[in-house]
């Protein structure tokens, strides 16, 4: 038998097989299997609902809140799930890590790949509330949705990857990890619109790339209309930190083992 | 053509303070540093291995034989391109194969077939060359009636048999073992070893880390003999493994000596040298029956008077399970250690063991029994059902026993008395 000598091939193949390993053992032996999937999105809109149009009213530009809430939270939860899995990626498999060679971004791309699948069941249901709400989307907004993906995914693997290989060194990486999130989740346009934002400090709001992300979700799905300039910053903060994190994946890789 | 692996004045260093870099301590290290106004670097550091060359011709095989930290591990993972060396050129010409801790890969959640597919991409195999391979590798592993059973479901046994029927199934041009075959009952190590002779003999290369001499000399050709991390001799395997027992008893003596010299106290203060199975008439067996009787038979070396000592001797099943556990002063028995060589034995007449591979270790501990003081573990020994075709390993327990039925009682006839 003629090994994998392709080293694309063969990370594609083991990412794959990883990322079903993944997904089954979560889903395994759990009663609602995917359905989880779905259950934090929607509670968190649920109680985001419940203090946002009764307690503090927020002004969501006529649409209903719970589309207005659901759109952002979907990717949102995607960061908030993927980034901690990707980062104990490689620490949680330091047995395997230390006895076997394979491509170690195996792990954290798994991590991330297994999280995006619950993302598509629950963006499916994104796409269900848009049409239920009869909310029009113009077909350029749709050619815009991949790229925006793609602008989320570079990011979140250059965090994950950085997060995954520096949390191999410093297990303070994961305590910190859900520190920045949580102070993050503020930072970005999820409970408010980026109207709020006053004009003159736009230009560093959208520094966050998740701003620009979240805020292209919501232009394309319940605004109608196509994504601004706003998502120029977001794609090149997220090359940036893409490139930055699998740069220093790649240099510190082979300490990997040397560390357990 | 040139050897496929090549190392080149290998050394490997390990920073053993590297894990304990945490905020406060590099503060504090700083902090120190700064008092002292000294430059010396605080650093420890740990030479698993120094300035190590040797090649590997193709088809050859060669063992690594060493005591336990001597930097075995540590070339197999240099040549599996886990770690790198801090100086000196590792040069692998081929396709790499590991067999080193089998299963490690295994989601225990997943079914067999599940971690087949998961462990082959692992390893480097593609989807496809998987499924090609994949009744082989179940028939190899005799686990077919469980293939669709979660992992964790298995004995420690069939987990390795699997690990090892997807490990191998690769044919690789350079093979690396180690210790996988420590586990596992007597007739799978036998499939596993055809398994590595077959390869041998197809031209790949062999290296090979076991501390079972037998299989080192069974199998290798050439052997080198490694020690703090540098290469102590070479040579064929059995050249190789006489050096290796000459150091051991050397060693022996040479902490004897120390302990006559009183220089201080020497860890245990006695040692297990041997530990063997024995039939009726005292000779070691490899294969046996229930009804047989059998010794177990340790000898040690104390270096110095340990006094009043107890003995504990378990036997074991291949598959991990503790079948009998002997503790000589729950018996009554204490032993009494004396400086010098010495040796016990407990007698099992007869054996009573269901048919299956076992090995016996033994603790001797102290007077109080709070501690152990010295530890051995036998070789594999099997026993054999009188009966055959009597599938071993499915009972643990053979005892002696009469049947009795009492015939020419009428059922029908003792109700209607009723």
């Amino acid at each position: 038998m003629i090994v994998q000598t392709n080293p694309l091939l063969k990370l594609r193949d083991l990412t794959w097989a990883w990322t079903l390993r993944t997904l089954r053992g979560r889903y395994q032996q759990s009663a609602l299997g995917w359905l989880w999937a779905i259950v934090q999105p929607v509670a968190t809109v649920a109680i985001f609902a419940v203090v946002f149009t009764r307690i503090v009213p927020v002004d969501t530009g006529g649409v209903p809140y719970i589309l207005f809430s659901y759109a952002a939270v979907v990717p949102w939860t995607l960061l908030a799930a993927s980034l901690p899995d990707m980062a104990m990626s490689l620490v949680q498999n330091m047995n395997l890590v230390g006895k076997i060679y394979f491509p170690r971004e195996a792990l954290p791309i798994a991590a991330l790949l297994a999280r995006i699948a619950d993302f598509g069941i629950s963006f499916v249901l994104l796409f269900l509330l848009v049409m239920f709400y009869g909310i029009p989307i113009s077909p350029l907004g749709l050619l815009f949705l991949p790229i925006i993906f793609l602008i989320q995914i570079t990011l979140l693997l250059g965090l994950g990857i950085g997060a995954a290989a520096l949390n191999v060194f410093y297990r303070d990486v994961d305590p910190l990890l859900k520190l920045i999130i949580q102070i993050w989740f503020y930072a970005s346009p999820i409970l408010y619109p980026v109207t709020l934002v006053p004009e003159k400090w736009q230009w560093l709001y959208f520094l966050n790339p998740m701003a620009g992300i979240i805020a292209a979700y919501r232009d394309v799905l319940i605004y109608n209309r196509l994504p601004g300039d706003y998502l120029l910053p977001a794609a090149a903060v997220s090359l940036f930190i893409f490139l930055l994190g699998y740069w220093f994946f790649k240099r510190v890789e082979f300490q990997f083992a040397d560390i357990i | 053509m040139p050897p496929v692996i090549r190392f080149i004045n290998v050394s490997k260093r390990y920073n053993l303070g590297l894990t304990r870099t945490s905020l406060p301590s590099v503060i504090s290290q700083w902090a120190k540093q700064t008092l002292r106004r000294s430059a010396s670097t605080n650093r420890k550091y740990h030479w698993a291995l120094r300035d190590v060359s040797f090649d590997l011709e193709k088809g050859q095989s060669l063992a690594l034989v060493g005591p336990n930290g001597a930097g075995k591990s540590t070339i197999l993972k240099l040549l599996a391109k886990i770690t790198n060396p801090t100086s000196g050129k590792v040069e692998v010409n081929g396709q790499l194969s590991a067999l080193i801790e089998l299963g490690a890969g295994f989601h225990p959640d997943l079914t067999g077939r599940e971690n087949i597919y998961l462990n082959g991409t692992i390893l480097g195999l593609s989807y496809k060359d998987i499924q090609k391979r994949f009744d082989e590798i179940v028939a190899f592993s005799e686990i077919e009636e469980f293939i669709d059973t979660p992992v964790k479901r298995y004995s420690s046994g069939m987990t390795v048999r699997l690990g090892f029927a997807v490990a191998s199934c690769i044919e690789p041009d350079i093979l690396l073992v180690d210790e996988v075959l420590a586990v596992g009952d007597a007739s799978f190590r036998q499939k596993c070893i055809e398994r590595i002779k077959t390869l041998l003999h197809n031209g790949t290369s062999l290296i090979f880390v076991s501390h079972d001499m037998g299989l080192v000399r069974s199998v290798c050709e050439r052997a080198i003999y490694i020690d703090h991390g540098q290469v102590q001799n070479t040579g064929t395997s059995g050249e190789i493994i006489d050096i290796y027992n000459q150091v051991l008893d050397r060693q022996r003596i040479e902490k004897m000596n120390r302990a006559d010299a009183g220089a201080g106290d020497v860890e245990g203060g006695v040692e297990v040298t041997k530990i063997e199975a024995l039939d009726a008439s005292g000779r070691p067996v490899r294969e046996t029956y229930g009804d047989q009787p059998l010794e177990i038979r340790v000898k040690y070396i104390a270096y110095k008077d340990i006094g009043k000592a107890n003995a504990i001797v378990l036997i074991y099943r291949s598959d991990g399970l503790m079948c009998a556990n002997m503790r000589s002063h729950l018996d009554g028995y204490p032993l009494h250690i004396a400086k010098g060589e010495g040796e016990y034995s407990v007698r099992l007449e007869p054996l009573q063991l269901f048919g299956g591979t076992y090995y016996a270790i033994t603790w001797i501990m102290n007077a109080d029994d709070s501690d152990g003081l010295a530890y051995g573990a036998s070789d594999w020994f099997e026993v054999r059902n009188r009966v055959p075709g009597r599938e071993a390993h499915i009972a643990v327990y053979e005892p002696n026993r009469t049947w009795r039925q009492n015939a020419g009682v009428n059922v029908a006839e003792s109700a209607r008395q009723a």
